[in-house]
Order: structure tokens, then C-alpha cells, then sequence
């Protein structure tokens, strides 16, 4: 950790040849997810020949963004605190497994499970960071590893089917009636509550908040469970779409999420100036991309080459250099 | 006429809308100590800035001995025969003294490509000797050393290599009377050898007394430049200011008997290492001044008395006899802390003003839960208007602001909890006469309204002039305790404290 001064010194340096300096220094930077959004429909639209508005791609690509949309929500929470959530994935694999098996018996009982599977994922990620003080983005590499494990003993022998008759939940108005109710919930709660004013400053300055009365140890722990039961509750989306899970469920899941929320203008510090549309046009924009990608028939190879770019480029242009200091 | 050294011409600098300097032009004299004085937010630290290759200018340029200043960062400054002493800490933790102290010019010691760190030491511990900070090892890390050393440190690397300007940004209010001594000797000393000294300081008794000439800045303005023989205090005062400072600075009342009403009593308090067994009473309506050297232990008692330190041991209780012995605790029953550190203890500073006065207050500004937008705007609206917080408006961020403009937001929002115990540490650092006088104002209105008051101070006269009582501690126990009095004098305290 720098000195505050040596620290100035450097953010100037670094401020002039900032691309901030090309936009006003509000307004703009608002502005850009939205405007990325459209774009990046516009530039498909003319690539793919109109075909990604047609029904039936803008059907696909929804059916994709239901569990990223609300895995999202979770990790946004832990993201505005400094955090971030590497065992997303591992959280979707082993709650979807839980859902499976119990699908046999009771639905809501196995959706219950799920978002209890996840919370204690996320407890378990939760005192780690907090009681050891470990960077949260060590405890979770450890746990997406730990329980990605699980997940593979689970499923060793062959993959964990869900009862059949659960794939009669796999129709849009439910799925999107379940989005939405996350996301409605979560936007009360992080713009009218205690809550989400006190994770907004804990990430803009984690020792301000603690001298402002905020228990913040509590809230980082609350602000992991709180993301692996959504994740956990998102298992069940997960299930009704694929009915049956292998080892490898929800992999890669976590690297969506970052790459969504960045490119919805989340600014991967956390802090004041996060805003909940991130999430949204966030994750619109990656689905809208991927499947862009796709349908120019491009190799899945070349698909990870230009998400990774468009991923640095935008993080270059947004990162807030001011704070100095990236994850905690 | 002397010689002139250094010239700005037309100097400006703008962040956002805000003209921080303003067409500043100024000769500064080869051998003169020259002062630079203003209000908080009134250029000084800008316009040094400027100079160093801190900032880059907006307009206007710098003239050293004939020739333009073309410089992009303080090591250019450096090679150009500029260097400065900064207001916050200027040494690195985690690398030597040594490797502090020739920050930037290793090159020196580099031979064949490979550093030889055993020269660079031998240098430093010469370096350390010539200056007699004998007691300061050149190898050993930087943070092993007080604040107060680090400062010394930070002489020895801006004044080695016989700069011909060295700027000195608002550095005495974080030394020792001893320290000051220091690094007046330096001062002068580099005035003798023809050099030039510029000056920032908000004590103006220690700017005249210092310095040969002293401009004042105003509102990114300058002022004028005087002669500092020919001027009293409160010539600066209003000059800085631009219009007459009340005669009422501390409080004038002396013999206002103090309440028997014990609102917080403190017993036994230690942290291991660092205070031993502290106990006193706080009376309502009281001013309990807490003085000492800086590190005897004042600070840490202060954090320890708000339940912020973890391993504190003894009691602190309030009259009804509750346990402060968390944060949430002690605001929950409206006790308030500023901190010394007021950039990451006091406040967010990565935060709206609005958000900052709020978040102490927003378990009660919930309805049902609930916190809606407008609510939260009046009430931090209201309270930085009380304060009068100077600001573009109530979501601007808090770093933007000027360090006095950053403690209204502190005291705002410790007003709108309407808090009956305010601990303060330090609450006057590094801020300008004018809110200073805001300050005390606040405090002594605090105090007819029986709001209790802790003021730890390294500053005698704030001491001296607003407490009811003052504590002097010595490592970290309680030396002497004062009874508020005209007849006591600084030399009475400073006894005390060493």
C-alpha cells in the first residue's frame, strides 16, 4: 500500500494520460452502458443480417439471461463492498445438484435447498474472509475449486437428473416473473435501505464506514451468503432449462458475471458509484454478444478472443483510478 | 535589490469550476525565507504544487534563474533544484531510510548496472549524522519511526542535495516543539547558503517570526506580499481573510463553575503497549481537553473511549450505566468521534457529502425500512447548511473538498445525530483561521447546550483557550490535570508533557 501522497502523485501522473480526459468528467461515463447496449444490437443487427431480432434468437438469448441476471444481483452486492465471487460457479453446480435430487420429492422443498445450499457456501466464503482476513478473491479460488470438487464426486458416475415432470416449469413467464422478483427485491433493498447505503460505503472507504457505526465485518459476511443464496436460487432456473447436471454445471459462471457487470458499467471497485442498472444492461449486453458471436459462426475460440478484448477495453476505459486500489 | 531566483508568471490552475489559483504572479529573492499563507482551499498547496511538477499548469509559467520550468514530476523537480517537504506523509513504508531518503536518485549509487545498497547506507548515515538525527538508523524501514521522525526523515531528502528552492507545505502542525526547532535550523541554514525557502504555514506567529516576506493568497488570488517586520498576526488575519475577524477566537468566560452531573466515566482503561490504566469523569457540559506529546498515547485513548479499539481493557460507562465498548454502541447512545485521520477515519471519502452526514443518522431516518432520496437530501442539506459547507452541491464527492470544508461535513453529521458526547480529535489540524473560529464557535455553543466534550489537541493555546479542564498525558498515563484558568500558561502544560 502506498502512501497517500505518493499515491496523489501517481493518480495525477496517471490522470493525464487517462482516457478520462477525452470525456467530461460526468455524465458521459452514465451514459456509455446504455449506449454500448445499443450499439452492440445495431453492430449484430447489421452483421447478422436482422436474423439476431428475430423471435427466435431474441427467445435464445433471453433463455440465457434469466440465471446470469440474477446471479448477478448476488455478486454486485459483494462487488459494491470491494469483494468479488470467484465461487459462483461451483455455488450454481452443487445447488443445481441439490435441486435435482430433490425434485423427486417437493418442489418449493427443493428450491428451498438450493438457496440454502448456496448461503452456506457463501457463509463459508464469508468467515474465511472476514474472521481470517484472507482477500476475498483467495477465499473464493479456494472454494470454487473445493466445491467444484463436490460437485464432480457427485456426479461421478453419471450426471444428477432431475425429476422429469420439473421441465414444466420451463416457460418464459415464469422465469421471467422469478427474474424480476429478485431484481425488484434487490433494488429496494439496495436503493431505499440501510442495507445498501451501508455496502456503498463500505466500498468507498471500508474505515470511514466502521468510524460511521457500520458493523462491517457483519456485512461482508451477510453480503456472501446473501449472494450464494441467490445463486442457490438460481440453481433452480438452471435446473428446469437443463434438467439434468454434469460435473462441469455452472462453470465459467463467475467470469460471466465479472465480464457482465463490467460491461454494464459497474466500476470494479465497488463504492459510491455503482448503479443497479449495471446489472441489467450488463448482462443483456454480454448474453447479446455471445450469441451474436455464435451466430457469425465464429469458433468458440475466437469468441473467447474478442470477449477478452472487449473485457480489457472496457475496464480500461472505466476503471475508477482514483481509489488506487482494486479487490479486496 | 536582491536577486531574483524564481518567477511565476500568470500562474492559474482550475479543477472542474472551481479557480483554485487565479493569475498568480510572484518573484521570490535568492536567500529569503519567504512565507505563503491563506485560508484552506485559498491555492497554497495548488500553486507549490504547480511548482514541484505535482500538477501540470492550466496557464502561466515559472521562472527558475532565467529559464522556463518545464517539469512533469517532483524527481524533474528535484534535478531542477526544486524539492518539497509535503503536509501529509511523504515517506514510503516498507523500504529503509536510506532507500527513502534517495527516492529517485539511485542512479547515483549504480554502477555496472547493480545498486550498491552499502554506499547508498554509508551515504545516508553521513547524511543522517551531518543533520544529528543521530537516533535515526539508515537501514532500518521507515516505519519503525514516528510520524515526527519520518518528518525529519523527509528533511534530510529534501535538503541534501542544497536545493536552491525548497517548499515546505504545512509540516510543523505534525511536529514537536523540538522538531519545529529542526527544521527551523534547516531553513535558515539553507537561506544562508543563498538558497530560497517558501514557506506554508496556518501558525502566522511562527511565519513571522520565520520568515523574511509573506504573500497571501486568497481565494486562488494573490493578495499581497508584505514584509513580515512590518506586520502583526492580525494584519495576516485580515488579509487573509478580507474583512475583520471577530476579537471572540477561544472562549472568554473563565470561572463558570463545572455541572456535578457525570455523564461518562472512563476507569481503568489500557490498551497493552500503548495507554495504562486511564480514568476520569466527564461532566455535562464540559470541555475536557486532552494534551500531550503525539505519541503519548492521547489518540489511541480517544479511539478506545469511542469502543473502537479492539483490545482495550477497563470500562467506559455512560451515566445509565452502559458499556461503550463498540462503535454501534457508542453511537447508538450519541456519542461522536472525529478522528486525527479525518480522510479515512472521519469520513468516506469516496462519498457524497449527503451520503456522509447520513449514514451515521440513517437508522433514524428510516420510515418502516425504508430510506427515500428526498428525505436524506433535506436532512444533509440541513446540516451542511448549518455548517455552512461550501460545496458545488450536496452529491458532490467528499475528497474534492479542502481539508476545513471536509471537517464541516464531519461536524455536520455529528450534528444532525445530535449527539450529547463529542469526542474530537484533533479538530482544528491543518485548518485555516476562519473555520477555525467556525470550530470553536460550534464548541462553545455545544457546551451551553450540555453537549459533553473531549478535545484531544496537540495544539497548547486551543487547550489553553476552550477547555474547561485539561489532562496532560505522558506515555500514555495521565501526568497533570489543569483547572480552566487565565493565569495558566503553555510553559505550565509543556512542563508536564515531557
Amino acid at each position: 500500500m502506498l502512501e497517500p501522497t505518493l499515491q496523489e502523485d501517481i493518480k495525477q501522473k496517471e490522470d493525464k494520460h487517462s482516457f478520462s480526459d477525452f470525456m467530461p468528467k460526468y455524465g458521459i461515463n452514465a451514459l456509455l452502458p446504455p449506449l454500448g447496449l445499443i450499439a452492440i444490437i445495431v453492430i449484430f443487427s447489421i452483421l447478422t443480417n436482422m436474423r439476431i431480432v428475430e423471435a427466435n434468437s431474441i427467445n435464445l438469448i433471453l433463455s440465457q439471461v434469466y440465471v446470469l441476471m440474477i446471479a448477478c444481483v448476488g455478486v454486485f452486492m459483494v462487488m459494491t463492498v470491494g469483494g468479488i465471487d470467484f465461487s459462483q460457479g461451483s455455488i450454481l453446480g452443487l445447488s443445481s445438484i441439490v435441486v435435482s435430487y430433490l425434485s423427486f420429492y417437493n418442489i418449493p422443498l427443493a428450491i428451498l435447498a438450493g438457496i440454502v445450499t448456496g448461503a452456506c457456501i457463501g457463509a463459508v466464503n464469508g468467515f474465511f474472509h472476514v474472521k481470517f482476513r484472507i482477500p476475498s478473491f483467495i477465499v473464493t479460488i479456494c472454494t470454487m475449486y473445493l466445491f467444484r470438487g463436490l460437485c464432480a464426486y457427485f456426479t461421478t458416475d453419471s450426471p444428477v437428473a432431475a425429476v422429469i415432470s420439473i421441465t414444466k416449469y420451463n416457460v418464459t413467464w415464469i422465469k421471467v416473473l422469478l427474474t424480476v422478483l429478485v431484481l425488484v427485491a434487490a433494488y429496494i433493498v439496495f436503493n431505499f435501505t440501510k442495507f445498501g447505503i451501508t455496502l456503498k460505503a463500505i466500498g468507498a472507504g471500508e474505515k470511514g464506514a466502521l468510524f460511521s457505526g457500520v458493523r462491517v465485518e457483519l456485512m461482508k459476511f451477510l453480503v456472501f451468503v446473501i449472494a450464494g443464496a441467490i445463486t442457490g436460487f438460481a440453481a433452480f432456473l438452471n435446473v428446469i432449462k437443463v434438467g439434468s447436471i454434469t460435473a462441469t454445471a455452472g462453470s465459467q459462471l463467475e467470469t460471466q458475471i465479472l465480464i457482465a457487470l463490467v460491461l454494464g458499467g459497474f466500476p470494479i471497485s465497488g463504492g459510491a458509484k455503482v448503479r443497479f442498472y449495471n446489472i441489467i444492461i450488463g448482462t443483456l449486453i454480454y448474453c447479446i454478444l455471445n450469441n451474436g458471436l455464435v451466430m457469425l459462426g465464429y469458433d468458440s475460440y475466437v469468441q473467447q478472443l474478442i470477449k477478452g478484448i472487449i473485457f480489457v477495453i472496457v475496464v480500461a476505459l472505466t476503471i475508477d483510478r482514483r481509489t488506487g486500489q482494486v479487490i479486496k | 535589490m536582491a536577486e531574483i531566483i524564481l518567477e511565476a508568471q500568470n500562474v492559474s490552475k482550475a479543477f472542474g469550476i472551481t479557480q483554485a489559483v487565479n493569475k498568480v504572479s510572484l518573484t521570490f529573492n535568492k536567500g529569503e525565507i519567504r512565507g505563503l499563507i491563506g485560508e484552506n482551499g485559498s491555492g497554497k498547496s495548488t500553486f507549490v504544487s504547480m511548482l514541484c511538477g505535482i500538477y501540470p499548469l492550466d496557464e502561466g509559467k515559472f521562472i527558475l534563474e532565467g529559464k522556463e520550468l518545464n517539469i512533469k514530476n517532483q524527481v524533474e523537480a528535484n534535478l531542477n533544484g526544486i524539492s518539497i517537504i509535503v503536509q501529509e506523509m511523504g515517506t514510503l513504508s516498507g523500504l529503509t531510510v536510506a532507500e527513502n531518503i534517495f527516492l529517485g536518485h539511485e542512479s547515483k549509487f549504480v554502477q555496472y548496472g547493480i545498486k550498491n545498497t552499502a554506499a547508498m547506507n554509508r551515504e545516508a548515515e553521513r547524511l543522517l549524522n551531518e543533520y544529528g538525527f543521530y537516533h535515526i538508523n539508515a537501514t532500518s524501514m521507515v516505519d519503525h519511526y514516528t510520524f515526527e521522525d519520518r518528518k525529519l526523515i523527509e528533511v534530510v531528502k529534501a535538503t541534501y542535495f542544497n536545493p536552491k528552492i525548497l517548499v515546505i507545505d504545512e509540516t510543523t502542525t505534525a511536529l514537536s516543539q523540538h522538531g519545529r526547532e529542526e527544521l527551523y535550523k534547516h531553513m535558515k541554514r539553507i537561506k544562508e547558503e543563498g538558497n530560497t525557502v517558501i514557506f506554508i504555514s496556518h501558525d502566522l506567529s511562527e511565519v513571522i517570526e520565520h520568515c523574511d516576506t509573506i504573500s497571501v493568497l486568497r481565494d486562488g488570488e494573490l493578495i499581497d506580499t508584505v514584509k513580515s517586520s512590518e506586520v502583526t498576526e492580525d494584519d495576516l488575519k485580515l488579509l487573509m481573510v478580507g474583512r475583520e475577524l471577530g476579537s471572540k477566537y477561544y472562549r472568554t468566560d473563565y470561572g463558570e463553575p463545572i455541572s456535578h452531573e457525570v455523564v461518562l466515566s472512563v476507569e481503568n482503561v489500557s490498551i497493552p503497549g500503548q495507554i495504562e490504566n486511564i480514568s476520569f469523569n466527564l461532566h455535562k457540559g464540559e470541555i475536557l481537553g486532552f494534551g500531550g506529546l503525539s505519541d503519548c498515547g492521547m489518540h489511541e485513548l480517544g479511539k478506545a473511549i469511542f469502543g473502537a479499539v479492539y483490545n482495550r481493557e477497563g470500562q467506559v460507562m455512560l451515566a445509565d450505566g452502559t458499556n461503550i465498548d463498540s462503535i454501534p454502541v457508542a453511537i447508538k447512545n450519541n456519542m461522536a468521534y472525529t478522528s486525527k485521520d479525518r480522510d479515512n477515519e472521519s469520513l468516506v471519502s469516496n462519498e457524497t457529502i449527503r451520503n456522509n452526514i447520513c449514514l451515521p443518522s440513517v437508522s433514524d431516518l428510516a420510515e418502516r425500512g425504508m430510506l427515500w432520496s428526498k428525505k436524506l437530501k433535506q436532512f444533509a442539506e440541513k446540516f451542511a447548511n448549518m455548517m455552512s459547507v461550501r460545496m458545488a452541491n450536496i452529491d458532490q464527492f467528499v475528497f474534492e473538498l479542502s481539508g476545513g470544508n471536509k471537517q464541516k461535513v464531519v461536524l455536520a453529521r455529528w450534528l444532525g445525530k445530535d449527539s450529547d458526547i463529542i469526542i474530537l480529535d484533533s479538530p482544528t489540524r491543518g485548518i485555516d483561521v476562519k473555520v477555525k473560529a467556525d470550530i470553536y464557535a460550534l464548541m462553545d455553543d455545544l457546551r451551553r447546550k450540555g453537549k459533553s466534550i473531549i478535545m484531544i489537541s496537540e495544539e497548547i493555546q486551543e487547550l489553553l483557550g476552550m477547555s474547561d479542564r485539561i489532562i496532560i498525558m505522558k506515555d500514555g498515563k495521565i501526568s497533570a490535570e489543569f483547572m480552566r484558568d487565565p493565569e495558566l500558561s503553555e510553559e505550565d502544560l509543556i512542563k508536564t508533557m515531557i
